[in-house]
């Protein structure tokens, strides 16, 4: 059951970032769906790639974007 | 002396590593750089022919199904790896050569891009690991960034995150079509792949199979810069440091054929990879050099010029007979050096005059003699004019194409050619020959030397594969005979 | 089990597909990389649904496993590196196109695509 909710979780919170208007908030949705993403990799029996995927997909890729965020502008005009 | 089929790939690496860490000493820095530059075509000659298990991991036959199967990552080094990688390193060492003696003060970044992508063509060219083969795919796509954005000309960024834009979406393609395969086989080495799709193992007909075909070959499109990508192909030679482009055009060709060469031992059963690859291949021959003929700007033409050459190589390749897969593999190593030497000559032209608008230009003939006989002599080869090695290779293509039973391609390959020498003569024209402008104002500034050196180098081998073919073509065409 | 694996499939497909829409439509810079981290996470997921088996185990030998047990109930481990290799490479080529829009933000003061990557017939413009 767990990993139908981390799908639905997954598509759910890629289609949320993309129709944000505030790209800060659409940067933390994408550690979301990363994290759900790694969860789900553990989950299909591949406990190294999900925890590559947890550093890279939850925190380094949503921080690369919030930085991008702020050296440039917040709003998506 | 296997032991030096890694080092092929092993040396530019290091050497690219430890030089932007310790970029810091400018003297030292350079005297590495040059080494390790004069290094990278001498291993290849000396290595030996033969196969490199990595972790000496040796096939293992299983006795119930009779299949051979590749656990390591497997190199293979062959003629055509060795002259490729020779003549690729040749050009690196001309390149860096060139680089180090235009700045005082030397970038070490900018060399450890040009190392990390001597590096990945090299790996990618010798892999028998369809994944590995990505991997150093997308190294390469981020060190031609690199290279592109490291350039002082205008909008250079700009083109760089295009390209980058789109080779990410190209390069997950190609991830999921190698997925596909992988699903299909249980396997990333191509040997083992091929010898699955050989036995049957895989219905060549499902449509799992020619969709990983397809992504596959989408990415191809994307690293071989033919139509729908050749505007932005060009449009990043002519954003490179001249220099720079001369190695990028070189690393596109060696992409080109290392992927279509992986592809056609895996798909060359299904008739519709044949007719895909000569069908975007006669688009990027028509194309390129239609698009060349509009151009003002000079470094864009050459650009557009060397798409539709790339056009040539698919052609062969396409036709997939032995002498067709020869000529083509042959006029991919031709393009390679003779688009070099147009590149680091006209870019001898910017460095003299800072105008790229041949418009504005003219009369530079009686400025720069020795670079303006040399560049003639590489646009004849270019558009195949008799002693030159560009001549060869397109009359075996022409003849290929015959025996094939396709003589309109023939005809057309002959109009390109000439579509070819018309563009760089109406150019080549208006540059040199034309009175010179008024408004152009010629301060007395030499060519470097170096470059005029690099560019009698790259002339030497055109000549020389034009009067002795055979030097080169019998080894290919043993190479294509044993994957056939 | 089947079920499982036909939705991480679907999810794959929807994760792809979100992405190509992101990365080709909209104009906002940041917005379209983000769909292009996208697209790498759903050929990622891909590949390792590739090797995941229902019901199977973790491809670790654990001391006082059976081994002839272990081959037939464990995942294929093949998929699972060649997905850690290709993450990581995402997250770099993310960087790296996140430096050069910012590089690009301070020239223009916009990140919407039709102005900073605006063809090259503006270019030409400028030149004459």
């Amino acid at each position: 059951m767990l990993e139908f909710v981390l799908m639905i979780i997954i598509i759910l919170s890629a289609i949320l970032a993309l129709i944000q208007k505030d790209l800060l908030k659409a940067a933390i949705l994408t550690g979301f769906s990363g994290g759900a993403l790694a969860v789900l990799f553990q989950v299909l029996l591949a406990p190294d790639v999900a925890l590559t995927q947890a550093i890279v997909g939850a925190a380094i890729v949503p921080v690369f974007i919030a930085l991008a965020v702020k050296k440039t502008q917040r709003e998506d005009s | 002396m296997n032991e030096l089929i890694p080092l092929m790939v092993i040396v530019p690496l290091m050497a690219a590593l430890l030089i932007s860490a310790f970029s810091k000493f400018n003297k030292a820095t350079k005297v590495f750089a040059f080494v390790v530059a004069l290094c990278l075509p001498v291993i290849p000659i000396a290595s030996h022919y033969g196969l490199h298990y990595f972790g000496g991991y040796a096939p293992v036959m299983d006795n119930v199904t009779n299949v051979m199967y590749h656990p390591a990552i497997t190199y293979s080094f062959t003629f055509l790896q060795q002259i490729f990688i020779a003549m690729l390193g040749l050009l690196t060492f001309l390149v860096v050569f060139i680089y180090l003696t235009k700045y005082k003060k030397v970038s070490g970044p900018y060399l450890f891009l040009l190392f990390l992508g001597t590096a990945a063509v090299t790996a990618m060219l010798l892999t028998d690991d369809i994944f590995h083969m990505f991997v150093f795919f997308e190294i390469l796509a981020l060190a031609q960034v690199g290279i592109v954005a490291a350039s002082s000309i205008d909008y250079s960024y700009e083109m760089a995150l295009k390209y980058m834009v789109l080779g990410s979406i190209g390069s997950p393609m190609m991830l999921l079509g190698i997925g596909f395969l992988l699903a299909l086989t249980g396997s990333v080495n191509v040997t083992d792949i091929a010898a699955a799709v050989h036995n049957g193992l895989v219905d060549a007909t499902s449509p799992v199979f020619l969709l990983s075909l397809g992504l596959i070959f989408f990415g191809w499109l994307y690293a071989s810069g033919l139509p729908p990508f050749h505007t932005i192909k060009s449009g990043i030679y002519s954003k490179a440091e001249p220099h720079g482009a001369a190695l990028l055009q070189s690393f596109t060709v060696v992409s080109m054929i290392s992927i279509v060469l992986i592809m056609f031992r895996i798909y060359s059963s299904l008739p519709i990879f044949e007719v895909l690859v000569v069908f975007f291949s006669i688009l990027a021959m028509i194309l390129g050099v239609s698009l060349a003929l509009t151009q003002t700007d000079f470094r864009r033409m050459i650009g557009f010029l060397a798409v539709g050459e790339l056009g040539f190589i698919g052609l062969g390749i396409g036709l997939g007979t032995q002498y067709a897969i020869t000529a083509g593999l042959f006029q991919a190593l031709n393009e390679i050096i003779i688009t070099a030497l147009l590149f680091i000559g006209f870019g001898a032209i910017v460095n003299a005059t800072d105008e790229v608008d041949t418009r504005k230009l003219g009369g530079l003939l009686a400025y720069h003699p020795k670079v303006s006989i040399m560049l003639l002599i590489a646009g004849l080869a270019m558009a195949g004019v008799p002693p030159l090695s560009g001549f060869q290779s397109k009359l075996m293509l022409v003849q290929a194409s015959l025996n094939c039973g396709f003589p309109e391609i023939s005809i057309l390959a002959i109009m390109v050619s000439i579509a070819t020498f018309v563009v760089f003569v109406k150019t080549y024209y208006t540059m040199f020959l034309k009175p010179k402008p008024n408004e152009l104002e010629l301060e007395k500034k030499e060519v470097p030397r170096t470059m005029i050196f690099a560019m009698g180098v790259l002339l030497i081998i055109v000549i020389l594969l034009g009067v002795f073919p055979d030097i080169v073509t019998a080894g290919i065409s043993n190479f294509v005979g044993g994957i056939l | 089990m089947a079920q499982t694996q036909l939705a991480i499939l679907f999810t794959s497909a929807a994760l792809v597909v979100i992405g190509l829409y992101s990365a080709i439509f909209i104009d906002n810079i940041i917005k379209k990389i983000i769909g292009i981290s996208f697209i790498e996470e759903g050929a990622n997921l891909f590949i390792v649904a590739i090797g995941y088996k229902p019901g199977g185990v973790v491809p670790i030998l654990m001391p006082g496993m059976d081994t002839s047990w272990f081959a037939t109930n464990a995942a294929y481990p093949l998929p699972f590196g060649l997905v850690l290799t290709s993450i990581v490479i995402g997250a770099s080529t993310l960087a790296v196109m996140l430096a050069l829009v910012m590089v690009l933000y301070r020239r223009y003061g916009t990140l919407s695509t039709s102005v900073m990557l605006a063809d090259t017939s503006k270019q030409e413009e400028y030149d004459e």
